[in-house]
């Protein structure tokens, strides 16, 4: 909630010499932020009241006029579009150099001189709208009517209208509603910046006679109090300008005295009123209850709302306002209206706010009901309004001043321990400098014990519920900027990191380091993927709420938010290699889902599917090495979402705990993905528990390794590992793979492998002809069990 | 023969003059130097001599035969510093050619804010902990002082998830990581210091919001736990993350579930705090101060919620978004969240 706050106003009830920046600095370090700080004045540099003399018709055009103003030191020619203007008005002319809004939309521009069809024009006669009045616009074509003000020609706008003054945009809290009234505000303010609060009472109401008038309460549940006045006689008519100022500066529009009243009120104690005609109102009171099924009320807004169940004013008839958040269109006051019956509520909060989001209706009256008022408010804020009512309206009191409520009314009172606010807040702060404080903001404190009590003033009756709710006003009112900070005593703690959270971290620092770039995709995902990716749509948890319908589900998969981002990236970064580490939501039955760590990484964009694999399976084994896990490939049946003869289970401790492969076509497709893309898919959650660090050194041989190359054509469906496993030899320490060759030179459905072999002894230095040896039983091998042929 | 000595240096130093190449260098030197090169020739005169006169020549025939060598070893010099010049020059590289970036992988700006993060309040003795992204609202809002129906949860666009209302509530996508205050709370070990970095959701999307972010969560129970506390640590934090010439404030603020509350403004880099760049209001900040977030010393009803004492225990915690905090740090130049997690490789290559 924010207040925009006239610091004239403010200093009514606050006394204080500080210059507006002290203010509002002051203000934020112990009270409310203040986030703007606008010089009304400033706004209307070179703009000056001006007396019409003379008004002629421009030369060359039918709409627009030649219209001579006295400026003061001068008289100038304006060419003037206004329909109303008239010689003996005064109106605002803005000079050039002055910054006005054209139609009083948009930016704010610089005045220039200007020539308007021919005529030279010095300045614009302008428009309550485009001096920063759109409130007071009357027509679109009608210039300010300023023949009220008493300031002589060429006196500053500011001046004239007693615009200088500053507004402070104030974020108020939601627990402080109070503040959003500029005596609550005062309050604090006195406090916070050192000033002197200037408590004020209205007038006490005098009682009328000559009109019966009743308030009952049906619901006492949602409503704890009802006051009612009726003031005959009034003429409703437009507010003084003192009183628009001010409605305008908040950024209210003024109505009419009656209705400015209501407003102004409103601005001053944060406490929603309402004025009925009285001829609406039938059978002479009003009645506080709940909708009836069916009933149905046009707001003043002219939307019709059905407002079976929610809480209404009502007459003997029909409803008069939807209670707390806006007013009847028909029961209103109008300029017709002679007699108003003023009305104040105190309604629960909840309540209002169970209104506010059904109807789905807003106002500022909504706004702070919905935070908790207190039923103390209502005759102050009535009295206030009847006597400004008085004096702008006139009229007199006719009624009663009804008052019903649904109990007395008890302050609250809480203990306070002083040793236990000095141990939160960490500063030694004295009882009396404590006191002060609290009685400064409206406490009343009694210290006969050790144990002291505390009053709430009504005004705080919502937002204090604790004892250690005062240790907060001490603290802020001592003020947090003048503590000095220290770190933690004690004992740090003694628990662990998560294996997730270690493990985690280990694996991105270990995929970066191998090349790949990490992606973080939503956790959201929809239907069509859903769909797209082959899975059951009735699996994953719906939003019930989403934002967009692209995010109307939680993930199951890492993979479709994956192949999203590649499908998104393959326009500009035609191969890469990418991770992403992250959580799926699993279901459960009527549970939290099961939040489980999965890990994808891949390349996508390559030409040799044989080189990517073999890069992905090192990356993994690298991975599996480093945790201290065993890994194995199976193929076996898959799925459609993998290529059928290009992906494997990959399996630790006997279980399936992931997928390498290549992306099926088809899924690549349907994510509109034109490149191939291999990954391997990893439940690292459930690995992390069997994970530990390998620190174990395995000794190297001292003796020379004798390394040869041997190739060999085979079928293309001879497995390397097939191969490995009969190369059994206490001599042959590796077999790697160098290259896989297919073309010119190899048959069709045959392939050739390079094979490096590692030869050495750990006992000597092998020879020359032993190591002949062994490669001659390998080749016998290659040739007897895999039907190889030994190429030179 | 002392002359013929002599005569030897100079002829040398002559033939030299005419060498240009290290192999007929490689001719000269045998033909002088050889075993039965004139030198070794010259000096085999020396044997008849008698015992003074071969002192004298001793002497002259070392300084010819040192003065041959030096001559060799000059022209030996002045030659091989021309092959290697010659051959560097047949060597030439463009020295403009682009450079290649090593094939590094780059994780994602918000892992490594994660990690700086994680490490500073590591300093501190603070610890990671794990916390549901998906929750009950028991842990999101009634266990944290809000009640259902309360106004204050309107500051929340919680995301609602479809389900059965379990005995814990509703489910929702946590709002902020502070459901972690209380479920940490469970676990029953005391004290904490724990810093809980995860995932929230909120109903909103724009060029400074994001439906799904990150936030960290600072947590202190303990005996003494003081506002004076925690000031020191957000201190601590924001010299550590932002650089030591950045200045903090705590201004009053109100959440449910701390009292007091507070939020965390640190000083605006791009204005150094004034609030003014060349005499124009800043653009980044408000009167020189930017955001942080929000703290607070937890409220008893929370500490109540987690099964303890509030006459015994108190606390202090704070809540901060990654990204956020991580695009106040200055000269990153993100002017638009969004782009975090496009996804886009060519801005995941930058960091």
């Amino acid at each position: 909630m924010n207040n925009l706050a006239s610091y004239n106003w403010l200093k009514e009830y606050c006394k204080t010499d500080l210059s507006v920046a002290d203010f509002a600095r002051e203000l934020s370090l112990r009270s409310m932020s203040v986030e703007k700080v606008d010089d009304v004045a400033a706004r209307f540099d070179r703009i000056v009241i001006g007396l019409v003399n003379e008004v002629r018709s421009h030369p060359n055009a039918d709409k627009l006029r030649l219209v001579t103003v006295n400026i003061g030191s001068e008289t100038v020619e304006i060419v003037c579009g206004g329909v109303n203007v008239a010689s003996g008005m005064k109106v605002c002319v803005a000079l050039p150099g002055s910054k006005v809004r054209w139609h009083g939309e948009g930016d704010y521009i610089t005045l220039g001189e200007s020539e308007i069809r021919g005529v030279k024009s010095i300045g614009m006669i302008c428009g309550a709208g485009e001096v920063g009045f759109a409130e007071l616009e009357k027509g679109e074509k009608e210039i300010w009517d300023l023949s009220f003000v008493l300031a002589v020609a060429g006196t500053n706008l500011a001046v004239a209208l007693e615009l200088e003054d500053t507004v402070f945009d104030i974020e108020v809290t939601t627990n402080r509603p109070d503040v959003m009234g500029i005596v609550g505000l005062a309050r604090e303010a006195a406090a916070a910046v050192g000033g002197q609060f200037v408590g004020k009472q209205p007038t006490v109401i005098t009682p009328g006679t000559g009109i019966p008038f009743t308030v009952k309460i049906e619901n006492t549940e949602r409503c704890a109090r009802q006051m009612a006045v009726v003031i005959d006689d009034v003429k409703v008519a437009e507010s003084p300008w003192w009183l628009q100022k001010r409605l305008l500066l908040a950024g209210v529009r003024p109505i009419n005295n009656i209705v400015d009243v209501t407003n102004y009120v409103l601005l001053e104690y944060a406490q929603p009123l309402h004025a009925f005609d009285y001829r609406n109102i039938e059978g002479s009171e009003i009645i506080v209850r709940a909708g009836k099924l069916g009933e149905k009320i046009t707001a003043l807004n002219g939307k019709e709302y059905d407002i079976g169940g929610h809480i209404v004013l009502a007459d003997a008839v029909k409803p008069l306002d939807i209670a707390g958040i806006m007013g009847g269109n028909e029961t209103g006051t109008t300029e017709a209206t002679k007699t108003v019956v003023l009305s104040a509520s105190s309604f629960d909060a909840t309540s209002i706010r169970r209104t506010a989001r059904a109807l789905n209706l807003q106002s500022d009256a909504q706004l702070l009901f919905e935070k908790g008022l207190s039923t103390e408010a209502l005759p102050i804020a009535l009295a206030r309004a009847v006597e400004l009512i008085l004096q702008t309206a006139g009229g007199i009191v006719a009624s009663a001043v009804c008052d019903t409520r649904v109990k007395e009314y008890k302050p609250l009172v809480f203990p306070f321990r002083p040793e236990m606010a000095r141990k939160r807040i960490g500063v030694e702060i004295a009882d009396e400098r404590m006191q002060r404080i609290l009685e400064e903001l409206g406490f009343v404190v009694n210290r006969t014990a050790e144990v002291w009590q505390v009053t709430v003033p009504f005004w705080r009756d919502h937002d204090i519920e604790v004892e250690v709710d005062f240790s907060e006003e001490i603290a802020r009112m001592y003020g947090y900027h003048l503590m000095t900070g220290v770190l933690p005593a004690g004992n740090p703690p003694t628990t662990q990191e998560p294996v997730a959270i270690i493990w985690e971290r280990f694996i991105k620092r270990q995929m970066a380091a191998a090349g790949y770039d990490e992606f973080f995709t939503y956790s959201f995902t929809n239907v069509e993927d859903v769909v797209k990716y082959g899975d059951d749509v009735a699996t994953p948890y719906e939003i019930l709420n989403p934002l967009v319908s692209e995010q109307s589900h939680l993930r199951i998969s890492l993979i479709p938010g994956i192949l999203r981002a590649i499908e998104g990236n393959q326009g500009h970064t035609r191969a890469a290699k990418f991770f992403e580490v992250s959580r799926v939501y699993l279901p459960t039955v009527n549970d939290l889902p099961i939040e489980e760590t999965h890990l994808v990484f891949g390349e996508y964009g390559y030409t040799d599917a044989t080189s990517v694999f073999r890069k992905l399976r090192g990356t993994l084994e690298m991975l599996a090495n480093k945790t201290g896990l065993e890994i194995t490939l199976s193929r076996g049946d898959i799925g459609d979402k993998w290529h059928a003869t290009r992906s494997a289970n990959i399996i630790i401790g006997g279980k399936i705990v992931g997928i390498i492969g290549e992306v099926s076509e088809k899924i690549q497709q349907r994510f509109g993905v034109d490149l191939r893309v291999f990954m391997v898919m990893l439940e690292v959650e459930n690995l992390f528990e069997a994970m530990k660090l390998t620190h174990r050194y395995t000794l190297s041989s001292e003796f020379p390794a004798i390394m040869r190359d041997l190739s060999v054509i085979v079928d293309e469906r001879v497995e390397f590992a097939a191969i490995t496993r009969e190369l059994k030899n206490d001599l042959l320490t590796t077999v790697a793979l160098v290259d896989v060759y297919r073309g010119k030179g190899v048959d069709g459905g045959k392939k050739s492998l390079t094979l490096q072999l590692t030869l050495q002894a750990t006992d000597k230095t092998l020879t020359a002809e032993e190591a002949n040896k062994v490669i001659e039983e390998v080749g016998e091998v290659l040739k007897t069990k895999f039907g190889g042929i030994l190429r030179s | 023969m002392e002359n013929e000595l002599r005569q030897l240096l100079a002829e040398v130093q002559a033939r030299l003059l005419g060498v240009n190449v290290l192999a007929d260098l490689e001719v000269v030197r045998i033909e002088v130097l050889g075993r039965k090169g004139k030198l070794a020739e010259l000096l085999k005169g020396l044997a008849v001599l008698d015992i003074n006169e071969k002192k004298v020549i001793g002497v002259v025939a070392n300084e010819v035969k040192m003065g041959i060598e030096r001559a060799f070893a000059e022209v030996e010099d002045k030659l091989s510093a021309a092959a290697v010049l010659a051959k560097n020059e047949s060597e030439w590289l463009d020295m403009t050619m682009p450079g290649v970036t090593p094939e590094v992988g780059h994780t994602h700006l918000t892992t490594q804010a994660i990690e700086d993060i994680t490490n500073i309040f590591a300093h501190l003795g603070f610890v990671r902990a794990r916390h549901p992204e998906v929750d009950w609202d028991y842990y999101a809002f009634e266990a944290m002082n809000m009640p259902s129906d309360h106004p204050a949860r309107d500051d929340w666009e919680t995301f609602f998830v479809k389900g059965e209302k379990g005995v814990k509530g509703k489910m929702v996508l946590t709002p902020h990581t502070s459901n972690g205050q209380v479920r940490e709370m469970e676990k029953g070990v005391f004290p904490i210091r724990m810093i809980s970095i995860g995932k929230c959701f909120r109903r909103q999307a724009d060029v400074r919001h994001l439906p799904s972010f990150y936030q960290f969560e600072g947590l202190v129970i303990d005996k003494k736990a003081s506002v004076t506390e925690l000031k020191g640590v957000c201190d601590y934090f924001a010299k550590s993350y932002f650089g030591p010439d950045r200045v903090t404030r705590l201004r009053p603020y109100h959440f449910r579930f701390t009292e007091p509350s507070f939020e965390l403004d640190v000083s605006c880099s791009v204005c150094s705090g004034t609030g003014k760049v060349d005499g124009v209001k800043c653009k980044l900040c408000k009167e020189g101060w930017l955001e942080l977030g929000g703290a607070g010393m937890v409220h008893p009803n929370v500490i109540k919620a987690g099964g303890l004492d509030p006459d015994e225990y108190s606390g202090f915690a704070f809540g901060w978004g990654v990204e956020r905090t991580m695009m106040m740090r200055a000269g990153l130049n993100i002017d638009d969240i969004r782009i975090l997690y496009k996804n886009d490789l060519r801005f995941i290559r930058q960091f």
